[in-house]
């Protein structure tokens, strides 16, 4: 077994606990409810680098006008360009020493981890933990670019860990451009982030997924958001073997707002899986969902959206919302809301759909003079826009708009 | 420049038409009437490119092409254009983004260079005082919670801008007002020249006083029974369609 070789890795105390934990569940299997339509079982078969130090370097990265940029290459992390005034980059240690008090609330954080070992396992084999600290009242004007690139030449597990912690009435907008190289060996690429939203600080979140097919990615996102925050959140998964994103949000503050967005084009045999959180366990706040996917060629995709609203979070407002749209006749889609509510005055709704193109619309456009494969890129393009539209830097929306495109066409051709 | 000959269709085991015969020269108008579920519209469609339904007997060339070998976009390109009875509403794609697509694949087919921003703003401008549409309707989702009025206009918009050799009009005056009823009218009458045709389908003469045709035909369960000149629409607004019906012997 793969992960037999684990156990000759020498670890502090408490990452050997985080590890041992991981060994004792194993990779998941579609044996485990959460992971119903999403194995990680094959993971097993293949001799992991549990460590490695082979250097990537990414061509493709995007160009935005940034504040500054941060590189992930491998799971190394480095600092590009200097940092704003009122924003830190550290590692978590030295940040401890100076928040003592934020090390309480962390340490009784208490994050939904039943079911998902991968947080085990990043916590104890990630080389560093970093953390991104915007400062009271800092307003960033342009964003920090999160540039992460894999590319290896044996089977590699990159495990990267980072904090962001936005202290009261700051702003922040965070691109995680998240890459790998479509020839590159095995990639199992395990993703935290924990990230803190103070009291009226607002954090803008946008994260892209184009990976090569050899790629099988699991993103954990915890977010924790106080008072008055606002956070809104954008998963766009457009490339990848396998996805599976784990995003949590943790409602601690009253008059809350968390935004949700989420878009997937899987095509192949890719998969896309969409797990989400929204656990209200504070009065008057406020929750948005949207995810939209579009399934092409023999791919699966699944969501699973939970809402959790807490006996103390009377008057919360939480909706959600999973459209899809399957491109062919080989793709599948699983949606499994999930809304559990123990307060009574509340406004909840859910809704999801998965349908076909409609032949009435195709024959409209063709019928103007568009091919078939023009008409359906349109429609699906259409349909999915409304998710990228929210993103507010144009270079950035362009850039998604642009490779879903290309990936439909891609899709489409063949 | 059309030439429909014996043209049989069904959809499942139901054969709508049944022998349609029709010649349709450059610069002229021919008006299609009928009673409801004559056949009117299926002829339009197949006319069109629907798939849905099957031919199963006839020809129809185009400018000497066979018509019903080419996909739906083939014979947009090639100059056929159908003003739908029912447009189909279109979330997220604007009519601006629609037309841009289309134009500049037909002109892809055409071998022709694709036309840019400034150029499709100085057409669309053009275009849009055809038809008396506004920009802020174009901008919006095609069809969506649009009042049938402005599906209409939108039809005949597009029709100006894609500029076909063939026009097929289904039913556009349903659902109009007079004052709607005038502006589509004179938008086909601006658009009308010596190298087009157009074929109005309508089961009203309203239309046909605005768009004045040069031959009208009846078309009665999947067959034209009589054709004539535009004093047939006016005998049918007075006696109705009976007269006709009593008179076949089936
Ligand atoms: N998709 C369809 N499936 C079954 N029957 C159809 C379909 N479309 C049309 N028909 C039938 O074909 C006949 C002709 O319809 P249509 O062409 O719409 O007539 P018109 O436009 O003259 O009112 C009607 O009896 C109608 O019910
Ligand atoms: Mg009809």
């Amino acid at each position: 077994m793969a992960t037999d070789t684990l156990a000759t890795i020498s670890l502090s105390k408490e990452k050997q606990s985080s590890l041992d934990r991981f060994l004792a569940k194993g990779f998941p299997t579609n044996k485990w409810e959460e992971w119903k339509y999403t194995s990680l079982k094959s993971l097993n078969d293949i001799e992991w680098n549990w460590n490695t130090s082979e250097h990537s370097v990414n061509s493709a990265a995007l160009a935005l006008e940034n504040t500054c940029e941060i590189q992930s290459q491998n799971g190394k992390m480095t600092l590009i360009g200097s940092l704003p005034q009122g924003v830190e980059y550290l590692d978590f240690a030295s940040f401890a020493a100076q928040k003592p008090e934020f090390m309480q609330a962390f340490n009784e954080r208490n994050p939904i981890l039943d079911q998902n070992p991968l947080y085990d396992l990043n916590d104890a084999l990630a080389s560093s933990h970093q953390v991104i600290w915007v400062k009271k009242g800092v307003k960033l004007e342009k964003p920090v670019l999160h540039t992460y690139f894999a590319s290896v030449s044996i089977a590699s597990a990159i495990q990267i860990k980072v904090l962001i912690y936005l202290e009261e009435g700051a702003e922040l907008t965070w691109v995680d451009d998240l890459a790998s190289s479509e020839d590159s060996k095995s990639i199992l690429s395990n993703y935290v982030q924990e990230i803190w939203v103070s009291k009226n600080a607002h954090l803008t979140f946008v994260k892209t997924q184009d990976f090569g097919l050899s790629t099988t990615h699991v993103d954990h996102t915890f977010i924790f958001q106080a008072d008055q925050s606002v956070v809104d959140m954008f998963t766009f998964s457009l490339n990848g073997g396998l996805i599976r994103n784990n995003l949590h949000f943790y409602v601690d503050g009253q008059q809350v707002i968390s935004n949700l967005n989420g878009l997937y084009v899987p095509s192949n045999n890719q998969l896309v899986d969409s797990h989400t959180v929204v656990d209200h366990r504070m009065p008057n706040s406020e929750s948005n969902e949207l995810y939209k996917g579009v399934l092409l060629g023999n791919s699966t995709g699944v969501f699973n959206g939970k809402i959790f609203v807490r006996p103390d979070a009377q008057k919360t407002n939480a909706f959600q919302s999973c459209k899809n749209v399957l491109a062919s006749d080989k793709a599948s889609m699983n949606t499994k809301p999930q809304l559990e509510i123990w307060a009574d005055d509340v406004k909840c709704s859910h809704g999801t759909t998965t349908g076909q193109l409609s032949e009435e619309a195709l024959f409209y456009m063709r019928s103007r003079g568009l091919s078939l494969d023009a008409a359906k890129t349109l429609l699906m393009l259409a349909f999915v826009q409304q998710v990228i539209d929210k993103v507010e830097i144009p270079a950035l929306k362009e850039s998604i708009s642009s490779r879903v495109v290309a990936k439909i066409q891609q899709a489409l051709s063949v | 420049m059309l030439s429909i000959t014996n043209l049989h269709a069904r959809i499942g085991e139901k054969e709508i038409l049944r022998g349609i015969n029709l010649e349709v020269k450059a610069g002229e108008v021919h008006a299609i009437m009928g009673p409801n579920g004559s056949g009117k519209s299926t002829l339009a469609s197949v006319l069109a490119g629907r798939e849905d339904y099957e031919v199963t007997e006839g020809a129809v060339s185009f400018f000497g092409k066979d018509l019903l070998d080419l996909a739906p976009e083939k014979r947009a390109a090639e100059g056929v254009f159908l003003a739908f009875q029912y447009p189909v509403e279109i979330p997220g794609v604007s009519t601006t983004n629609f037309m841009k697509s289309a134009v500049n694949e037909i002109r892809k087919y055409r071998g022709e260079e694709p036309l840019d921003a400034v150029q499709f703003l100085k057409m669309f401008k053009e275009k849009m005082a055809y038809v008396n549409i506004d920009q802020s309707l174009l901008s919006r989702s095609l069809n969506e919670g649009f009042s049938g009025g402005e599906k209409k206009r939108n039809e005949i918009f597009q029709m100006a801008v894609l500029a076909p050799k063939l026009a097929i009009l289904d039913e556009t005056d349903s659902g109009l007002d007079i004052d709607a009823l005038r502006i589509v009218a004179e938008g086909v009458n601006k658009l009308k020249s010596p190298d087009n045709a157009t074929i109005v389908v309508t089961h009203y003469q309203r239309l046909l006083d605005y768009i004045v045709p040069d031959y009208v035909h009846v078309l009665y369960k999947g067959r034209i029974v009589k054709s004539g000149t535009k004093d047939l629409a006016l005998e049918l607004e007075e006696k109705g369609y009976d007269w006709i019906i009593s008179a076949l012997v089936d």
